[in-house]
């Protein structure tokens, strides 16, 4: 396995700049960590969460869908350089595997599938130098995934892809064992996985009074930030702009918590009471997801958590599930 | 991809984020400040769905010169030179009094400071005004008078801190969304709440009372909460000793408003007034947030000034937590108040009538200065009217939708011989125009925005303008150049801020580099002070606090047998005023794509109307056909409807009628019918 320190790391990814956009944590002027592209200063490994949902890098917040003209449709062409993302930890990587299949799977969405097949994507773990924390590790689910020992990135492959381009780091491979890493990493705690798993069954159960999401609804203001920054939601609405010369279909984030996001173009709306949207959000990924994909599609990211205004994220839903229904 | 850290462009909560742009300048995105401390990375939907009008194909981009009663594409030398060839004609003509500037509080601090350098310096007239006049200017009147300052007290922070807290007037989280999630938060925290506004907003779902009292009885409500609070014996005795004056007029004025008497004007019960002034008074500490439900009323000034007797009695003010926070609406209502685009005031609120204050300003702008008041906005439009305004430069704003009276401002408008329109769109305002100049948006620009809570904050340049379209403030200085003034002259925003801080006390310790991170709250006399997050600490601007109690008047129009209804109105969540942006951002749009009356379902039901049926809305001075949003959010015999649509517009229907003292119109409670079609 080769080990490599944080300048060995940075050296390495400039050196891919020629070939791939190059994307990872970076401090940006308000100093929250955001995705950008590779500079000057090496990226902030392990420095933290960064708060926009990671998979905005292969499924941005808005889009061109196609630009019809007069005589032609144009649909949007590869960008020049595959994207290579570095950074995202075990749970932001289950969201992404979960994010894949959603977009790839049965009927493939061509503009996610265009950035998401020749992506490269780096998997980062262990012991944060920048605090001590320990990230999980995620063993897969990456091409790459660079495990901190406290100093220097153990690097594992889980693809061909990811071989390939660690075969051209210059470090030697040592002997190192990861296993009092993997050990540390197994003995995470997870204390909010029971809350989910128990809300889930509740919700499966249909335990959930209706005034509970009138409840909850009366608190929301329909920011729609919880969807904005979740990892695993994907719903985009399309719309088309006239310009003079050509119509152009654009896609953007949607969000459930809009009343408009389920009306029919008869003005019938099966989700018109606010309650009934403030259901979704949980009941999607606690219960339907569940019955579709066989698995909650919340990785405890806790970005929802985060960001709400009045409190209302994943978690702290969850949680008043069990407590008034558990 | 470039990620560009800007202030929110809609309402005066003064988020920040960033504006994501390609490589080729178009908008992709928003990404959330998740550091600062209004946003914490939540915006609202306006704020997450803003870059959909910047690129939008109806932008201006290119200045227009009407001719054969048609808008045509013009040079902006050509468009430039005949604006300040008319402006010249009218003021040789009718003299320097004859031409009006209205300015823009979606503008930055600096083109607001230019507006009013350009009418006063340029072109010799007072004659200068924005749209605080017809939102908030009740709040600077009335509060400059009790507290001797019109802002906002304190920091939207401090709703994290009070232990109660008052909103009357204030649709809190569809106006200002973060500050009503902030309420409701601190509601969750085990904060207490009282809610004064008839309808069933959604910080009222959080209320631990509601006051559903009826439109423009609140000073009726005020004085008898007062009047509880005196005679539990539950006033500061305290702070009225030592840092208010005038106390004993209070005392005999709401000696009368016995919960009984108030009860019999408001419609409310008498213990519900008695338990709001004690949930209230007991607190330690008390917030009182207020926002236009309280200004735009004939009585307007008085509604101000019995909150502010409110918070003093109590002692609630200069402290965290506490305050009377007039939540203003527009992203730099407050700045272009701080700018001086008032007849009466250059920046920092320094009268026009000090001959000291304009001898300063003479020096700093090398020429002399006219010494009478100018014009107020809504007396301008009045002048059009009647003939005696005959020039109209108007920045950034759409009256013949945001103005009372349509049809009052449309004869207005057409009246005049010469109107100039700057703005980013082409809006119903714009019919009326001789020359429209394209601007450029926010994101194409530098500058600074003022939020409510006085936090000055940067405006950074992402894009370049759209097409032609040039930053207002480099118009600006154009149209004064052009005009033989050859003092108005900057590179750059920041030179423009330089003077501002050089020439205004309460920014003077503002520059771009100490702003660059989170901003600062002024007042800000130094470049050493770090800013003031809460006013009239240790004693109030003014000294003295000063009760100015009023006696309760009705609305200038109350309902009778023609018109039984009383009709308000106000915003959508979805939509920002006159939806000239709002209306062209997909998401914003789909949600609210149409315009409603709000009516109560046993008045629906006793005339026969079903819910999404459109019906006929009618006042003294016009009719529209609007939707019915049958509800019990609101109380029998009141309407509401956003003035957002111009295809059924509000403003047709409401009363230009004046607050004697701050010329604000009365928007919140005029009479009205309602009618079905077939």
């Amino acid at each position: 396995m080769k080990v490599i320190t944080q300048n060995q790391l940075h050296d390495f990814l400039r050196s891919l700049t020629t070939k791939y956009d190059v994307f990872g944590p970076v401090v940006l002027h308000d100093g929250m960590l955001s995705l950008g592209q590779l500079e000057t200063k090496p990226f902030k490994l392990l420095s933290g969460k960064i708060p926009l949902r990671i998979s905005s890098i292969f499924f941005p917040h808005a889009s061109t869908v196609l630009t019809i003209s007069a005589d032609r449709v144009d649909v949007p062409q590869a960008a020049s350089k595959p994207i290579l993302v570095i950074g995202l930890t075990a749970g932001d990587l289950e969201a992404l595997e979960f994010t894949d299949n959603f977009f790839l799977t049965g009927c493939r969405d061509d503009l996610y599938h265009q950035n998401r097949s020749t992506s490269i994507v780096i998997g980062v773990s262990g012991r944060s130098s920048a605090n001590g924390d320990f990230h999980k590790i995620s063993g897969g689910k990456c091409d790459i995934e660079l495990i901190n020992d406290g100093e220097r990135f153990l690097v594992s492959t889980y693809s061909e892809k990811g071989k390939t381009l660690v075969d051209r780091i210059s470090a030697e491979d040592e002997d190192i064992s990861l296993e009092a890493l993997q050990q540390e990493s197994n003995s995470l705690p997870e204390p909010d996985r029971d809350i989910i798993q128990k809300a889930s069954e509740l919700l499966l159960q249909d335990k959930v009074s209706d005034e509970f999401w009138v409840n909850v609804a009366n608190q929301c203001i329909e920011c729609t930030t919880c969807n904005n920054v979740c990892p695993t939601c994907t719903c985009f609405d399309m719309y088309d702009v006239s310009n003079k010369d050509n119509v152009i279909r654009y896609r953007q984030w949607d969000s459930c918590q809009l009343s408009g996001f389920m009306r029919e173009a008869s003005g019938h709306n099966p989700m018109r009471e606010q309650a009934s949207r403030a259901r979704r959000r949980i009941h999607h990924k606690l219960a339907a997801d569940v019955q579709r994909w066989g698995k909650i599609s919340c990785f405890l990211c806790g970005r929802c958590d985060d960001v709400c205004p009045t409190g209302l994220g994943m978690k702290a839903v969850a949680r008043d599930i069990v407590e008034q229904f558990g | 991809m470039k990620k560009t850290l800007t202030t929110c462009a809609y309402c005066a909560c003064g988020c920040m984020y960033y504006l994501v742009t390609d490589d080729s300048d178009r908008f992709i995105g928003v990404e959330p400040s998740a550091t600062h401390p209004v946003a914490q990375g939540h915006p609202c939907v306006k704020g997450w769905n803003v870059f959909n009008f910047i690129n939008h194909p109806d932008r201006l981009t290119t200045p227009m010169i009407r001719k054969n009663g048609e808008l045509q594409p013009a040079s902006w030398d050509e468009a430039l030179d005949l604006v300040v060839s008319k402006l010249h004609a009218l003021q040789s003509k009718y003299g320097n009094d004859s031409i009006m500037f209205c300015s823009s509080a979606r503008t930055t601090n600096e083109e607001n400071y230019l507006v009013m350098k350009l009418a006063r310096a340029a072109f010799q007239t007072n004659n200068v005004d924005h749209c605080a006049r017809v939102c908030h200017s009740s709040s600077v009147v009335g509060l400059a008078s009790t507290f001797g300052s019109g802002a906002m007290t304190n920091s939207i922070s401090c709703i994290d801190k009070a232990n109660t807290i008052f909103v009357i007037g204030s649709n809190t989280t569809e106006a200002h969304p973060q500050i009503g999630a902030r309420v409701i938060k601190a509601v969750k925290n085990g904060a207490k709440l009282i809610v004064a506004d008839n309808r069933t907003i959604r910080v009222a779902k959080s209320a631990d009372i509601h006051l559903r009292h009826k439109n423009g009885t609140d000073v009726a409500l005020i004085n008898a909460m007062m009047h509880v609070i005196i005679r539990d014996g539950m006033e500061n005795r305290e702070f009225i000793q030592s840092r208010t004056e005038n106390y004993g007029e209070l005392k005999t004025i709401v000696a009368r408003y016995t919960p009984e008497f108030a009860a019999e004007i408001t419609g409310l019960k008498a213990q519900e007034i008695v338990d709001a002034a004690h949930l209230y008074a007991k607190s330690p500490i008390g917030m009182i947030i207020y926002s236009v439900g309280i200004t735009q009323h004939t009585h307007g000034v008085n509604n101000v000034r019995a909150v502010a007797n409110l918070a003093m009695l109590t002692g609630n003010i200069g402290r965290p937590g506490t305050g009377v926070n007039p939540l203003r609406g527009q992203n730099n209502v407050q700045g272009a108040c701080d700018m001086g685009a008032m007849p009466n005031m250059y920046s920092g609120y320094q009268k026009v009538s000090d001959d000291e204050i304009r001898q300063k300003y003479e020096n700093a702008w090398s020429t002399t200065l006219p010494t009478s008041n100018g014009l107020s906005l809504t007396h301008a439009m009045n002048a059009a009217e009647e003939g005696k305004l005959k020039g109209f430069y108007i920045v950034g704003e759409d009256p013949m939708i945001s103005d009372p009276d349509q049809n009052h401002v449309r004869r207005a408008l057409q009246n005049l011989e010469f109107l100039v329109v700057q703005d980013i769109f082409l809006t119903q305002t714009t019919q009326y125009a001789d020359v429209v100049l394209p601007a450029a948006c926010f994101a194409e620009k530098e500058g600074t925005f003022t939020s409510t809570e006085r936090r000055v904050q940067m405006v950074r340049q992402a894009a370049q303008p759209a097409g032609e379209s040039r930053a207002d403030w480099n118009i600006l200085c154009d149209v004064a150049s052009r005009a033989g003034y050859q003092h108005m002259n900057y590179e750059t925003p920041q030179e423009i801020m330089e003077e501002i801080s050089s020439v205004t006390p309460i920014y003077g310790g503002i520059s771009y580099p100490r702003i660059a991170q989170l901003g600062l709250q002024w007042p800000c006399p130094d470049k050493d002070h770090p800013g003031t997050p809460i006013l009239h600490a240790e004693q109030f601007t003014r000294g003295k606090g000063c009760f100015l109690p009023a006696e309760y008047f009705p609305p200038a129009e109350v309902p009778d047998e023609e018109y039984p209804f009383i009709l308000s109105t106000g915003r959508s969540y979805y939509h920002y005023h006159t939806r000239s942006m709002t209306g062209r951002s997909r998401l914003l749009d789909r949600e609210q794509p149409s315009p409603y009356v709000e009516i109560n379902t046993e008045d629906a039901n006793r005339l026969g109307i079903k819910h999404n049926e459109i019906i006929t809305v009618a006042s003294r001075r016009g009719e529209v056909k609007v939707a019915a949003l049958v509800t019990e959010d609101i109380i029998p015999g009141v309407l509401f409807m956003t003035f957002h649509f111009e295809e059924s517009p509000a403003n047709l229907l409401t009363n230009n009628v004046l607050d004697p003292e701050s010329q604000i119109p009365e928007y919140k409670a005029c009479a009205a019918q309602i009618r079905r079609i077939s």
